[in-house]
């Protein structure tokens, strides 16, 4: 597997996760008959911040980890090429746009939802799943297009 | 229906040039081992500049290392 296959793996396990985690957070409240905006907001709070701070950390650990076990198998002090090349960035293009889709066919359902009667706080918790599953989307999509080849 | 193909001789010019690895090429043409492999495989296309350095890391004209020919036929 590539370095940059391994990158987008890292950084689609850890928004499966952080979405598990929303979805959990949010079945309970409902369950409990507690679904109030103050804390719907502190949990798309935290998603958000979860999501940047485990996607950049996520990206450094994966740097480290593959110079190490590139040091260990070659026995050389090199450092491994993290090179972003033509390629990468018209996939990285490819997914963007891919998400891009996703998310909007998204924030659309949710409005929908908003316009036969259903409370905005619905609305606001669907945009918020949407944009994680359009993250999902664009990593499936760049994993397909690196199996294609561009 | 004819379709046209951008094809290479990468991998017969690497062996030509002192058996070079894909890994060098890549190093010479500033890009990852895995887009060589993709180019080498026919499944991408090199942009103009790319396909310009490949064509310099191997000391040809352009020409000699790439070709746009009819694929395969539908």
């Amino acid at each position: 597997m590539s370095n940059r296959k391994i990158s987008i793996s890292v950084s689609l396990v850890s928004t499966l996760l952080i979405l598990g985690y929303y979805l959990l957070n949010l079945i309970l409240m409902i369950r409990q008959g507690d679904l109030n905006s103050e804390d719907v907001f502190r949990l798309a709070a935290i998603v958000i911040i979860a999501s940047i701070v485990m996607n950049i950390a996520g990206n450094i650990l994966t740097t480290i980890v593959i110079n190490i076990i590139h040091a260990i198998q070659t026995q050389v002090e090199k450092e491994v090429r993290m090179v972003e090349d033509e390629r990468d960035k018209l996939i990285g293009l490819k997914g963007t746009q891919v998400s891009y889709v996703a998310f909007s066919l998204g924030v659309l359902i949710a409005m929908l939802t908003f316009v036969f009667g259903q409370p905005p706080l619905v609305m606001f918790c669907l945009i918020i799943f949407f944009s994680l599953l359009a993250e999902i989307c664009g990593d499936l999509a760049q994993f397909y297009f690196y199996s294609r080849g561009s | 229906m004819e379709k046209y193909q951008v094809r290479n001789n990468i991998r017969k010019l690497r062996f030509m040039n002192g058996e070079m690895t894909q890994e060098q090429l890549a190093e010479k043409a500033g890009v990852t081992r895995q887009t060589i492999i993709a180019i080498e495989g026919g499944k991408y296309a090199p942009s103009l500049e790319l396909a310009f350095k490949i064509a310099l890391a191997f000391s040809v004209p352009i020409g000699e290392v790439f070709s746009y020919e009819i694929g395969d036929t539908q």
